[in-house]
């Protein structure tokens, strides 16, 4: 008995493996026999998977690359040998599935990049509402979203997605005209799904799941989009299509009668999909950090070989022709590791994109936004810590930036308003350009507000980027009205925080009646810094270069000693406080003479100082470590690079160095 | 206060199984010592340690362990023992513990100079006799009696991530 389960499962696994080439009928069949099966013996989890797994495989064509089917069915085969060995306790567990945290994980991750890509084909279909490739792509979207949604039961997400394909579909058949409420309903229906995923990811990490959020609403909205319909002409289409011929779901099975869209028209294989389509591997992180270690190990001990005086001794040019080879590939592989971590910054242009969207209808001001360099690639952890503060800087600049349609064609300018976001690759940064057509910086009025805040003294007459620069204090606010969207004077101090943290700058060029550009430099990766190793004793530091104004000896004449208030260094005309390294971090230097040491000027925070080492010993790229649990908060300290020799030196960080003084 | 006590004496008793089991011997000063050998990844001998500032005195610093960069810590220190200067037989444990935060993390720790792994059966381990109050025992397994000598058996995971460990030093006198 147990054999013939086995072996029909089997024949279903082995369609897995042929996937579309082979023709579905034995494995339905298969399903079939254990699906009845499974209810003659009142395993009623079985037969619901079994089920499940058969109306997935006839409804989706690509249904041999879902890894959730493929898991089911693990799934159904570990059920069936419970079951067959006597113990069908596990078998009837109710929705077993949507307790299997991979299963779920899977399905979360899985519907995520659906939604991502949903979101980036209803911008190109607003923009575009006679684009057949998008409206087919969010079809499949949705469609694949419900399958996998009714497997794991989840059934509000999967009552939702059925009735979006079902409004998606009419409008592939030209039944339904797209309009912007068409669209603003399945970004809607989008977030949703989003929200939801948030809910089912909490739920994963154990905190109390909740019950889902109620769907009725959307629904009916969804479905009354088909009411007007712009195509009179056509058959009625609000005539569900005909249901699809499929034998009779087990009664103890919860699901609702198939799904409609089965009956239409399938929907693109995947063979017709844009051609040059890139594929892509799903990599863990920790396992990428691991690969990068390993070759961050294999370049030291490349160079320690090449170093090698024996080597160096036999002179043979073979050797030395080999080693450069070897060198040469080391740093290729270095690269590529590094580049894996790397996206294009496409992903969170794409997301501005639809903040422009919801913002410019909301605030009645048209605006069109160009994108360029999406492309671009850059380190994934900068492109999540950048969502925010570009989001902030673009609502900003709808905002403030940009003028009412009225103003606008007053001021003889186009009614429609323009955004431009760039991506460039700049001398090892990127560079990121926001920028508006809207009415500039009021300068006047930013000094006056500066004025009346004290910030800036009568007397002064700052320059204009000075000026820009002050709209980057807290609380700083020039907006006449406080709107729910800005105008608080919360935000362009946040966005500053981030891009520092970032180790990044941000620049504002604005010119009256004409526009604003912000302008972010950033790193391309936070992975690695550019650092000038210095020496303190037996120890090595490196200072991250970005931070470095310049290094030199110190002349007894410089120096000065202010009582109480330490000592200070006179660095082109400018009084800097002088912060010895050695006495911040308790070491024994070689030197305590300062004449005999060396100054490196750096800034931090706006503000300049002269910290004291014993020697430079040169520039290097590394490759910034975390020091471990336990070490994370350690004034002064930015973290670990595993310097040429293989031993460890400690990054400064300059504000916790320069902090410590302000307190000594 | 009392029951508490007696509670962690029965716990320690059922634990007695889970005691048995090989475990890697090395000495501080007289005093030897065994861990589980589970948890130890590697030894090597001392290498250049980083120091880091603003640590505790125990924290030796941090060294590079194949790419990746873990603290160190002085076990003769964390104990409250004398210091002791590093010989040829110095040695650095590399363990890995549970930590408060992350699920697994590596540290090193030196130790004077590790000597063998013991095969311990349920039967060699005896619980930690009762200090008295103040005495922290937490930190330890059991001991384990072989050939007239004591060992002392550590509960690394919480030695290594206890905070204060000064009243330990009083178990091991």
């Amino acid at each position: 008995m147990r054999r013939e389960w086995e072996a029909r499962i089997d024949s279903v696994a082995a369609q897995f493996v042929l996937g579309e080439a082979a023709s579905v009928g034995p494995a339905a069949e298969a399903l079939a026999w254990i699906r009845q099966e499974a209810g003659r013996e009142g395993w009623d989890e079985i037969s619901r998977l079994a089920a499940r797994i058969a109306e997935r495989m006839a409804t989706s064509p690509q249904w041999h690359t879902e890894g959730a089917l493929a898991e089911g069915l693990d799934k159904l085969r570990r059920a069936v040998e419970a079951a067959t060995a006597g113990d069908a306790a596990v078998a009837r567990k109710p929705n077993e599935l949507a307790q299997d945290p991979g299963l779920v994980n899977d399905f979360i991750l899985e519907t995520r990049d659906h939604l991502t890509s949903i979101e980036n084909d209803l911008l190109t279909l607003d923009r575009e509402p006679s684009q057949p490739e998008a409206l087919h792509s969010i079809f499949r979207s949705f469609h694949t979203v419900k399958g996998l949604a009714g497997f794991l039961e989840f059934d509000s997400i999967r009552a939702l997605a059925h009735e979006v394909e079902t409004i998606l579909d009419l409008a592939r058949n030209q039944q339904l005209a797209i309009t912007p409420a068409v669209i603003d309903v399945v970004l809607e229906s989008a977030d949703y799904l989003k929200q939801e995923m948030n809910r089912l990811e909490a739920g994963l990490s154990g905190a109390q799941p909740g019950e889902a959020a109620p769907v009725g609403g959307l629904v009916a909205r969804v479905q009354s989009l088909d009411r007007p319909c712009s195509v009179a002409a056509l058959p009625d289409p609000l005539l569900p299509p005909a249901a699809p011929a499929r034998t009779d779901a087990p009664s103890s099975s919860p699901e609702p009668p198939a799904p409609a869209s089965a009956a239409a028209p399938p929907p693109v294989p995947a063979a017709a999909q844009a051609p040059g389509e890139k594929f892509s591997v799903r990599v863990d992180t920790q396992k990428l950090d691991h690969l990068l270690d390993m070759v961050g190990e294999m370049v030291i001990a490349q160079s320690m070989v090449r170093q090698d005086p024996e080597l160096a001794g036999l002179r043979s040019p073979r050797v030395t022709r080999n080693l450069t080879q070897l060198s040469r590939v080391t740093v290729e592989v270095q690269k590529t590791a590094m580049a894996m971590r790397m996206m294009p910054v496409g992903q969170l242009f794409h997301r501005v994109a639809r903040l422009v969207r919801d913002l410019s209808r909301k605030m009645d001001k048209p605006a069109d936004l160009d994108m360029s360099g999406e492309e671009t690639q850059i380190d994934k952890t900068i492109v999540e810590e950048l969502a925010d503060p570009m989001m902030h800087m673009v609502r900003n600049s709808l905002d403030h930036g940009i003028e009412p349609a009225g103003d606008r064609l007053a001021a003889g300018k186009s009614g429609r308003a323009r955004i431009a976001l760039r991506a460039t690759h700049q001398a090892g940064h990127i560079l990121i350009e926001i920028e508006d057509d809207g009415r500039g910086l009021d300068r006047d009025r930013i000094l006056a507000k500066a004025r009346g805040r004290g910030l800036v003294g009568e007397g002064q007459t700052p320059s204009d980027n000075d000026i820009y620069n002050l709209i980057f204090e807290p609380g700083f606010s020039t907006a006449a009205a406080v709107t729910d969207v800005s105008g608080r004077g919360v935000g362009m101090d946040v966005v500053r925080r981030q891009v520092a943290k970032l180790r990044g700058r941000i620049e504002i060029h604005s010119e009256p009646g004409k526009g604003t550009v912000f302008q972010l430099k950033l790193p391309l990766t936070l992975a690695i810094i550019d650092g000038l190793v210095v020496g303190v004793g037996g120890e090595r530091y490196i200072v991250p270069i970005f931070a470095v104004q310049e290094m030199f000896r110190p002349t007894p004449e410089m120096l000065s000693s202010v009582k109480g208030q330490g000592e200070m260094a006179m660095v082109r005309n400018r009084l800097l406080p002088v912060v010895r390294l050695h006495r911040r971090f308790s070491v024994t230097p070689r030197t305590r003479e300062a004449a005999e040491s060396l100054f490196v000027v750096a800034e931090t925070g706006g503000r300049r100082f002269c910290l004291m080492v014993d020697e430079f010993i040169g520039k290097q790229e590394v490759v910034i470590k975390s020091l471990g649990e336990g070490m994370k908060n350690i004034p002064g300290v930015a973290g670990g690079a595993i310097l040429g020799d293989g031993r460890v030196g400690l990054i400064l960080d300059l504000e916790g160095v320069y902090g410590e003084h302000a307190l000594a | 206060m009392t029951a508490t006590v007696s509670d962690n004496k029965a716990a320690a008793g059922q634990a007695a199984d889970h005691r048995s089991g090989k475990y890697l011997a090395f000495h501080l000063g007289n005093e030897e010592f065994g861990i589980q050998v589970m948890k130890v990844r590697e030894i090597m001998g001392v290498q250049d340690i980083t120091a880091v500032p603003h640590t505790p005195r125990h924290t030796k610093g941090v060294i590079n362990l194949r790419g990746k960069v873990i603290p160190v810590i002085d076990l003769r220190l964390k104990f409250g023992l004398e210091e002791a200067p590093y010989t040829q037989r110095t040695c650095i444990i590399v363990v890995q513990v549970k930590g408060d935060h992350a699920p697994t993390l590596q540290m090193g720790i030196v130790v004077d100079g590790v000597s063998e792994v013991l095969n311990l059966t349920a039967a060699d381990v005896e619980d930690t006799p009762d200090f008295g109050t103040g005495v922290e025992t937490r930190g330890l397994l059991g001991m384990a009696k072989l050939k007239g000598k004591v060992k002392i058996l550590l509960d690394i995971d919480h030695v290594l991530t206890a905070h204060d460990l000064s009243t330990l030093q009083a178990a091991l006198r």
